[in-house]
């Protein structure tokens, strides 16, 4: 079995899975009771906020803890229902999680300007300075790319942003751990993080909230995480988004160097096989590790079929419950025309994997393609 | 030898035991879950949870499951024609199409480009091969028997596709799934259209059709009521007239004789044995012919005029442009323009056609 979908989630970290195994036997306090055993829990808590916060450069206080990145970017949107000054803007290319949202509460007269990117999926940001109105309350825009890789130019948003009295998130789901993060630096007002991104548990997700800005809960019901977000605590779970935070930060450039060997290895030895293949998005400028490529008359779905009956995950497109797939919304956006978006996959690695995995991957791709060839 | 075989999984008992014979008889299956139907909104994931009991099928037999949409090629080869033909006011069966246009076609050669040589369907049916014809015959269960929807195959399909459950009793087959504790033993049997699935069928028609109303006429030229729209009545159709009493000396109930497209009138008449209710001969248009055997100019044969009907006795007078004249030994029931006809000799389902109105 050869994982190479890490930008869909990535395999736990042992030393987190062995916090957590440990405070689900013996941590079982709720955090909100006055006695040892939830004050442990709560300690608990506390001390995964810490890391989390020294991670990305912001206080403890800063930041509250969710049930996974998706309710991260909930919250955020759902909060423009509250506010005077309820106009979004956003790009093209941004996580469903987004899109979608600002679509269901245009019904809730929230609107929002989309705006669009460049063929590498770059973002203007003087785009976005044209879009700003004197409603407009929010600009949320993603720090990178899940399909692509981008990375977006947020430190000059955030200051188009702030010039205009705009608040500004970013959803930084893709990066902890590749990139370094400094939320004071990038001067942010809020961002989205997800621990099952960066070697933590599913379920888990937090929001960085600066000092100051005042967003409303969307799940009411208890003091939890200051009222920002009811309901009885995931112990384990935060825990370890907490240590998988620390070694996500305390590695990340060891594991952006490993990225970037394996991401341009895979490169040269695919290129030397197929030469019509074509990557999509930057060289550079992108995240290290994640690989968007199609391959002319090669349908994703088939090679990704022949793929995982040889045990390799990549992935393709965008997923739906029953199991197929559309063409990606990301790389229509950047321009690629409906043919091309059939024909391309994206295979994202992670640190566990090795250049023998990518030997074989390409091994793989390659027959598979020849296969493909054969049959058609 | 390759044993690899793909098995078209719909989440239902069917398709599960099917996928389930093959495997114990040592092929190597591969599960590929079809999905034909798009809501409007794009974004929405339409059969997910049959999506979801096929997934938990093929981990219980330890089978690889992909899925693969065919919505484009079922809304271009199957629903356009759908909708046209309820827009001329006639009876379409969209499932005889969709087998020939997307179950035997558009899946086959997806298996082929999967590097398989067969596929297999959880069908009612029977592919025997003699004389180098492959025959397609009744399947085992009479109350089950699936070869009405399949008359449109011809050689090619049929060579390559096996029917594992054509021996075997509906019965059977939910018990063969409950022994292996399959989460489809139980699933009620869809009775929906292929893919689109179940739904209030006017208000999904409304959808995609205009609907004119206008006036219901007896067959004595008398107005008896209102309807809603021809496109939403059957010939033959006894519910949902809404003709009350008050219009003859008898309760016997109204059924639908006629759509007069033209005058966008709704035909109907009283009791259900009304001569004009029952047809002895019908013009058929668009004969198929399941074997390349050049069938007789005038034959005694079986046939079905709907699905699940007992066969009857009928003459087939073959007319040009692939059109035969079809009388039948006692008049049939409810004939409806449109709707298929298929024919049998015993157990053996030759192919069949599409009813026109008869004109004498």
């Amino acid at each position: 079995m050869l994982y190479f979908d890490n930008s869909a989630t990535t395999p736990i970290d042992q030393d987190v899975q062995s916090l957590m195994s440990d405070l689900n036997q013996n941590i079982y306090g709720n955090p909100s009771s006055i006695y040892a055993s939830g004050r442990n829990a709560k300690n608990i808590i506390e001390i995964a906020r810490r890391k989390l916060a020294n991670a990305i450069n912001s206080k403890p206080s800063e930041i509250i803890f969710t049930g996974g990145g998706s309710e991260a970017n909930n919250i955020v949107l759902w909060d423009m229902v509250h506010k005077k000054r309820n106009h979004v803007i956003t790009s093209s290319i941004e996580h469903p999680a987004i899109l979608l949202v600002l679509r269901e509460l245009e019904k809730l007269g929230v609107k929002h300007t989309i705006v669009p990117v460049d063929k590498n999926g770059l973002i203007d940001p003087d785009d976005i300075k044209k879009n700003i109105i004197s409603d407009t309350g929010l600009i949320s825009i993603m720090m990178a790319n899940n399909e692509v890789g981008t990375i977006e130019p947020i430190q000059e948003i955030a200051r188009i942003a702030h010039e205009h009295d705009v608040l500004f998130h970013s959803d930084a789901i893709q990066v902890l751990g590749k990139l370094p993060i400094d939320v004071k630096k990038l001067q942010l007002d809020i961002m989205s993080f997800s621990a099952h991104k960066f070697y933590g548990p599913k379920g888990v997700g937090a929001l960085y909230i600066k000092d100051g800005v005042s967003i409303n809960p969307m799940i009411i019901g208890g003091s939890q995480e200051k009222n920002m977000r009811a309901g009885t605590e995931n112990v384990s779970g935060i825990a370890g988004l907490g240590l998988a935070a620390e070694i996500a930060s305390n590695f990340e450039k060891e594991n952006f160097s490993h990225l970037l060997e394996l991401e341009n290895y895979f490169k040269e030895l695919i290129i030397d096989k197929h030469n019509d293949i074509t990557f999509n998005g930057f060289d550079n400028n992108k995240l290290p590790g994640l690989v968007n490529l199609t391959i002319p008359n090669i349908p994703s779905d088939l090679l990704l079929i022949n793929l995982d009956n040889d045990g390799i995950s990549i992935s393709n497109g965008s997923a739906c419950s029953s199991g197929t797939i559309s063409p990606s919304p990301v790389l229509k956006a950047m321009g690629l025309s409906d043919k091309s978006n059939l024909e391309s996959v994206r295979i994202s690695a992670g640190k566990y994997n090795t250049m023998d995995e990518v030997n074989k991957l390409v091994d793989s791709i390659h027959s598979s393609i020849v296969t493909i060839r054969k049959n058609t | 030898m390759n044993k690899k075989i793909v098995v078209g999984i719909s989440g239902g008992v069917d398709s599960s035991v099917a996928a389930l014979l093959l495997a114990e008889q040592g092929y190597d299956v591969e599960c590929i879950f079809m999905k034909n139907w798009e809501d409007e909104d794009g974004e929405v994931c339409t059969s997910a949870d049959d999506y979801s009991d096929a997934l938990q099928v093929c981990n219980i037999l330890g089978l690889p499951i992909h899925s693969v949409n065919f919505s484009k090629e079922y809304w271009d080869k199957v629903f356009t024609y759908f909708l046209s033909e309820y827009k001329a006011g006639r009876t379409p069966n969209p499932d005889v199409l969709c087998n020939r246009e997307i179950k035997f076609k558009a899946f086959l050669e997806y298996a082929m480009k999967l590097g398989s040589k067969h596929i297999a369907t959880g069908h009612y049916a029977k592919i025997e091969c003699i004389n180098s014809q492959y025959r397609l015959l009744k399947g085992k269960d009479k109350n089950k028997d699936q070869s009405y929807f399949l008359y449109l195959l011809s050689q090619e399909p049929l060579s390559k596709s096996k029917f594992p459950l054509g021996d075997l009793e509906k019965e059977d087959v939910r018990h063969i799934a409950k022994k292996a504790g399959l989460p489809t033993a139980n699933k009620k049997d869809s009775t929906g259209i292929c893919f689109v699935g179940e739904k209030n069928f006017k208000q999904f028609l409304e959808k995609y059709l205009p609907a004119n109303p206008g006036e219901i006429i007896s067959t004595d030229e008398r107005k008896v009521g209102t309807h809603s729209g021809l496109m939403y009545y059957t010939i033959g159709q006894r519910k949902g007239l809404g003709i009350g009493g008050g219009y003859s000396d008898n309760n016997d109930p109204w059924y639908v004789v006629e759509k007069d497209m033209k005058k966008n009138k709704l035909i109907v008449c009283q009791g259900k044995d009304n001569p004009s209710l029952y047809s002895s001969k019908i013009i058929v248009t668009q004969l198929h012919w399941i074997t390349n055997i050049i069938p007789n100019e005038k034959q005694e044969l079986a046939a079905k005029i709907r699905y699940r009907q007992k066969d009857q006795a009928c003459t087939v007078e073959l007319i040009k442009n692939k059109s035969a004249i079809v009388s039948f030994n006692k008049p049939i029931f409810a004939a409806a323009a449109g709707q298929s006809i298929v024919f049998y000799k015993n157990e053996e389902c030759l192919g069949g056609g599409i009813i026109e109105p008869y004109v004498n």
